[in-house]
């Protein structure tokens, strides 16, 4: 399964590369920053829910297999503070997007940068201290 | 330190794009700089000024410097305003440092020590959507309410956006003393009143199964707190706080804190945390406390 998933992100560019990161520690209880990965999917589901904002990606690979990748955002407080609404995540939407993976499950992932539809940039609320 | 945006950082990130770019056909835009709104504070706050606005999981913005500098408002019986909605101001990684000690300073009797270096953050019972406790603050807007009945200032609440967890911190302003032998609660037993501008609080009847901070620091039924709120202007509360436990300090201990205002439209929203509280599934972490509950998890050593 893991090999498999990291043919996924190899598909869309990277695996398993080193990020020159520094974590605090609430990062590197869950995430890996040894684990970027990068894909393009479509949005199945936004979870406006505590304490993190969820959103789940499918990404389909060359071979039309889809993986769907559970990206985790701040709190739904700490995003709409900073000025987002619902309509700018939406299931159906085609979003890009970079993030590092689970320590113990890759697809369960912290987002740290993604790309709207509409090409702009999510800055919300993602999920990579530094 | 070296950041995802910085020198080496902002390489590799724009590497890998250029590669995904590449390979997957995308049209990914590289960020420009983000324009920071407003400054804000945010968890793990070690964030650099490129990012600000962009990264930190928990984000709260704060009053801007010419408000903050405002005169300190007041209530129609001339008592500071103390509702805020504020953010900051309590202990959250590590008591020492958030209090102004020295690392080392604050002093745990042995087993107390011992059992925070023991103690791992991914056991942390905040972590599962317990309440903060005292003096805990996480990087969410918290308020003051001062509640008054027609005999004058009778309870003071405490709300946390996140970090109540059901509780409701009351502050009884009418006078009463502490029971004797209360039952142990999270946020225990608190009496106030005002010493002048400053509201006095002292607490007794907590409970030892909220940690200080996410290093463990731990605490016995024995905790006694007296904190001393100032508003010296519109955008800071002060915190002078007494901590006082004969279970696990050697002597009682003051710490100071500051927690910085919002800015003025700004409110309090609602945040459950348990409603899906993931975590751990990520990390493989296990909830060590489905079992034995949450608490010590020590004897805690008969006193000399």
């Amino acid at each position: 399964m893991r090999k498999q998933l990291c043919a996924v992100v190899v598909a869309f560019g990277l695996c398993c590369l080193t990020a020159p990161l520094v974590a605090h520690h609430g990062f590197e209880l869950e995430y890996d920053k040894r684990k970027p990965v990068a894909a393009k999917g479509v949005i199945s589901k936004v979870e406006w829910t505590n304490p993190h904002m969820r959103i789940y990606v499918d990404v389909t690979d060359e071979k039309g297999e889809v993986t769907s990748w559970n990206l985790e955002l701040g709190s739904p407080n700490s995003v709409y503070r900073r000025g987002w609404t619902r309509e700018d995540l939406k299931a159906g939407d085609t979003v890009s997007f970079t993030a590092y993976g689970g320590r113990e499950v890759l697809t369960r992932a912290v987002a740290d940068e993604i790309t709207l539809a509409d090409g702009r940039p999510f800055t919300g609320a993602t999920g990579v201290p530094q | 330190m070296r950041t995802a945006t910085g020198p080496e950082g902002g390489a590799v990130v724009k590497n890998l794009l250029g590669v995904v770019a590449a390979l997957g056909g995308l049209a990914i835009t590289l960020g420009a700089q983000v324009t920071v709104p407003v400054e804000g504070v945010g968890s793990g706050a070690h964030v650099s000024p490129d990012r600000l606005g962009k990264l930190g999981t928990d984000w709260t913005p704060v009053a801007s410097a010419e408000v903050a500098d405002g005169p300190t408002p007041r209530l129609h019986d001339g008592k500071p305003d103390l509702s805020g909605p504020w953010v900051g101001g309590g202990s959250n990684s590590d008591i020492e440092r958030d209090g102004g000690l020295q690392p080392g300073e604050l002093p745990l009797l042995p087993w107390a020590r011992d059992l925070r270096d023991r103690r791992e953050e991914a056991n942390e019972p905040y972590l599962y959507c317990t309440p903060m406790g005292v003096p805990r603050k996480n990087p969410y807007p918290w308020r003051i309410v001062q509640a008054y009945t027609a005999k004058g200032p009778s309870y003071i609440f405490f709300l946390h956006e996140n970090g109540d967890a059901g509780a409701h911190r009351q502050v009884f302003m009418d006078g009463r003393p502490h029971p004797r032998n209360p039952i142990p609660t999270w946020f225990g037993h608190s009496i106030g009143h005002w010493d002048g501008d400053a509201l006095v609080i002292d607490t007794v009847g907590y409970n030892d199964k909220f940690w200080f901070d996410s290093m463990g620091t731990p605490h016995t039924e024995q905790l006694h707190t007296i904190e001393r709120y100032s508003r010296p202007n519109y955008g800071t509360l002060n915190l002078e706080f007494t901590l006082e436990d004969p279970g696990a300090l050697s002597r009682p201990v003051q710490l100071n804190f500051s927690a910085r205002a919002l800015p003025p439209d700004q409110d309090l929203m609602e945040f459950v945390c348990s409603e899906n509280n993931q975590f751990g599934i990520a990390g493989g972490h296990t909830n060590i406390y489905l079992e034995k509950g949450f608490g010590l998890e020590v004897e805690v050593p008969a006193q000399k």
